[in-house]
């Protein structure tokens, strides 16, 4: 038996015990966390990364318009990443099959992960959400709200400007 | 005679707290949905309720003698 044995003469089986009350003791401190980390999303004043902002406010920092990129570069069925709000903005612009432009967020309105184009909707790769192109409608999996969009414009000169944010289907500025 | 808070907890106690805690799973989710969508006025009420039951599942795991299993 080596030395420190005799010093902790405890069992295996006993030293990997559990009781219930540390069990319930540890999940009482996980709820807690989950307070916690409300109070953190109350306490905070900068939006989340890729957030929208909040309806009739002006997006923070934003500017009204930017230019993406040249319609010609895009061809139909693809996309193109860009940052509009800052560099933590991270939106799609996709040209569709039909030729019409769509540019959304790139934050998935489940858990905030990013979704990506594959061609025919926007796949969020986190839970098996899945958005249609046209509006960005959660069509599968867990997401229940559309996808935030922005308004795209193509100019006479050929390129292709986000001109800002616009309001959700459904939200209550919409219907009204 | 065994310190309360040394004591076995009783099932019903325990199945109190993870549904606290399921149900805090699903407050926060909730809570962080709201937050990316710009809907922040849904924070107030939320905290609350979260806090709330936070106080009863540590009440329940640390200070709740009358809950435990008699050894």
């Amino acid at each position: 038996m080596p030395g420190w044995r005799s010093l902790f003469p405890v069992d295996l089986a006993e030293e990997s015990h559990l009781s219930r009350r540390e069990f319930g003791r540890f999940m009482a401190l996980v709820a807690a966390g989950f307070t916690a980390g409300i109070g953190y999303l109350q306490l905070r004043r900068r939006p989340l990364n890729g957030a929208s902002a909040a309806p009739g406010a002006a997006p923070l920092d934003a500017p009204a318009q930017l230019k993406v990129c040249r319609a010609e570069d895009l061809a139909p069925a693809n996309s193109f990443l860009f940052t509009y709000r800052d560099p933590q903005d991270r939106c799609v612009l996709i040209r569709t099959a039909s030729g019409e432009w769509r540019a959304y967020r790139q934050t998935c309105t489940h858990l905030g992960c990013a979704v990506r184009w594959d061609g025919k909707g926007l796949q969020c790769p986190c839970h098996a959400g899945y958005f249609e192109v046209e509006q960005g409608f959660p069509v599968q999996g867990p997401p229940t709200r559309p996808l935030s969009r922005l308004a795209v414009e193509l100019r006479p000169d050929g390129w292709l400007w986000v001109t800002g944010e616009l309001p959700r289907p459904g939200a209550p500025e919409a219907r009204s | 005679m065994t310190p309360p808070g040394r004591r076995h907890l009783t099932g019903a106690a325990l199945a109190v707290i993870l549904l606290i805690v399921l149900i805090q799973a699903y407050l926060f989710e909730t809570a962080l949905e709201a937050v990316l969508d710009g809907q922040r006025g849904q924070l107030p009420g939320a905290l609350a309720v979260s806090a709330a039951l936070t106080a009863a599942a540590l009440f329940l795991a640390f200070k709740a003698p009358g809950l435990d299993r008699r050894p």
